[in-house]
């Protein structure tokens, strides 16, 4: 099912609970509930939300550092509003963290490598770098 | 306070951010794929016929010494060639729909959008890495690509997923492919391209036409169909009457004053259909294999929401003919952007105007192909002649 069109059950019921005759033209205002995904509410409801966050920082586990970014950009309103969604909260801000120590981490290593060059680590960097290898197992070809 | 506030949102802010929400993505495809061409092809010597080998090359393989009508021959029998395999991989898919092999297909899906952003996107990767000579090592490397291509395959599989990331994978996947299509031969790519737009003519409005059969059994049965489709974010109006779904179906363009009555019906009527879980406007979509067997969609269509979905294989071709433009001059390359621009508005309004699958190549590559003969033959010339004596630069 795509989204554009499974979402209409939850948007309907919900507005109808909370229909608001000020026309505003922010979706968060005109209804008094906050969405938990960045989408408003063309997004994920919040039940489906808790089951998506869990199942997203669990396979960032799997070296998926951008995975976790994903995680806390799609359910960004639940960082801004920390009072919302508690399930949902602890989920995201531990992918939050996961993946400030992963980044930490690889760009560490990266900007070593990047800066420190051949007087760092001698002839072993030649053999790392990327078009090197990538001349020796002949990538940089197109066929 | 209603009317006023509903005569200021004018028909072009409505009908202007559908159109806005479809042709940024075309750009930025396009934008991004001469970028490409403009970085890594900067050196003529480099033989691209020889460099690149696919099923589209099968038949004939272009060098430059064949005469010109040689040249010719061998594009035609290419483009029959890939034609062909389109035809008999459209045919297969159609196939496999009717048997609801619904699972193998997105899982092939999911494997295609693997390959292309690992695969393609390594390629061009490195590609962009040896040009520059960019210091990253390859562990890095193989950790950035692997987390690009993973949560790619999420972004494109899982149905619920951030609108925006999606749209963003898929506008990558689009760049990535037709990069690789640029560097087929020159001949063969625009008569490939002419070949492609009569295919897609005649595969959605013929009705024995594959892609035909695909949209006609997907609304019947009241399906997706697992494929690539960029759908643009729908439009939510706050409507001054919330108690309805603020979801508009694009019908024939009312006046932007109309009462609230005639606005009130047209959207009660959408939310009466899609409680009635019938699709009031369908989904369409096209499909069509590549010389790799994605399950890439061509055609442009409306969205149970409203929102327009532009097939990936539509992307993909506009930006082949901008990318396969930006090789001669970038003259050609405004030339043609703007000819596809006119054209794919065109098909919009067909669109608005017969409400049912369109084919969304034929009008605006045949004006591509059209505006880039003509640039290349006639206003290059003019340009230069005026700019060499000073009249206008």
């Amino acid at each position: 099912m795509e989204a554009s069109r499974s979402d209409d059950a939850n948007l309907s019921p919900n507005r109808d609970r909370r229909s608001n005759p000020n026309p505003t033209h922010n979706p968060i205002l005109s209804s008094s509930q906050i969405w938990p995904t960045i989408d408003g509410p063309l997004g994920l409801t919040e039940e489906a939300s808790v089951d998506y966050a869990r199942r997203f920082y669990k396979f960032g586990f799997a070296l998926l550092p951008w995975l976790w970014a994903v995680n806390c950009f799609y359910f960004w309103p639940v960082l801004r509003h920390s009072r919302a969604f508690p399930q949902i909260r602890n989920h995201v801000v531990r992918s939050a963290i996961g993946f400030s120590v992963f980044t930490v981490l690889l760009s560490a290593w990266a900007l070593t490598f990047s800066i420190g060059g051949e007087q760092l680590f001698g002839p072993v960097w030649d053999k790392l770098v990327m078009y090197n290898v990538a001349d020796r197992l002949g990538l940089s070809g197109l066929t | 306070m209603d009317r006023t506030e509903q005569r200021a949102r004018s028909i072009l802010d409505t009908l202007g951010e559908e159109l806005i929400g479809i042709l940024t993505p075309v750009s930025i495809c396009m934008f991004t794929v001469v970028l490409l061409v403009c970085l890594l092809n900067s050196d003529p010597s480099s033989p691209s016929s020889a460099s690149f080998s696919s099923i589209a090359t099968a038949a004939y393989s272009e060098s430059d010494s064949d005469s010109p009508w040689a040249k010719l021959l061998g594009a035609f029998l290419n483009s029959l060639v890939f034609v062909a395999a389109i035809t008999l991989a459209t045919f297969l898919l159609v196939l496999l729909f009717y048997l609801r092999c619904l699972n193998f297909l997105k899982l092939y899906m999911a494997f295609s959008a693997f390959v292309v952003l690992a695969n393609l996107g390594g390629e061009i990767l490195i590609l962009l890495i040896d040009r520059f000579r960019f210091p990253i090592d390859s562990v890095t490397f193989l950790i950035l690509l692997f987390n690009f291509s993973v949560v790619g395959v999420f972004a494109v599989f899982m149905s619920r997923f951030s609108i925006l990331i999606t749209q963003g994978y898929l506008v990558v996947i689009g760049v990535l492919v037709a990069y690789f299509f640029t560097m087929l031969p020159e001949w063969t790519t625009w008569v490939l391209l002419v070949a492609l737009a009569v295919y897609d003519l005649a595969a959605v409005l013929l009705p024995v036409g594959p892609l035909r059969l695909l949209v006609e059994m997907a609304i019947s049965r009241d399906e997706d169909i697992p494929a690539l489709v960029y759908e643009a974010r729908p439009v939510i109006r706050n409507h001054h009457d919330s108690r309805l779904v603020q979801r508009r179906v694009w019908r024939e363009q009312r006046p932007s004053n109309s009462s609230d009555d005639v606005e009130n019906n047209e959207v009660v009527t959408v939310v009466r259909a899609e409680e009635e879980v019938s699709v009031s406007v369908p989904l369409i979509e096209r499909s069509r294999a590549e010389e790799s067997s994605e399950t890439f969609l061509e055609g442009i269509g409306l969205g149970s929401s409203g929102a327009i979905k532009l097939g990936l294989g539509d992307f993909i071709f506009y930006s082949v003919l901008v990318g396969r433009a930006a090789m001669y001059d970038l003259m050609t390359v405004y030339a043609c952007y703007l000819a596809i621009i006119a054209g794919l508005g065109v098909t919009l309004m067909l669109l608005s105007v017969y409400q049912k699958a369109l084919p969304a190549l034929p009008v605006s590559i045949l004006l591509g192909v059209v505006f880039y003969f003509l640039a290349r033959l006639f206003l290059e010339v003019f340009v230069v002649q005026c700019s060499s004596n000073l009249v206008m630069f």
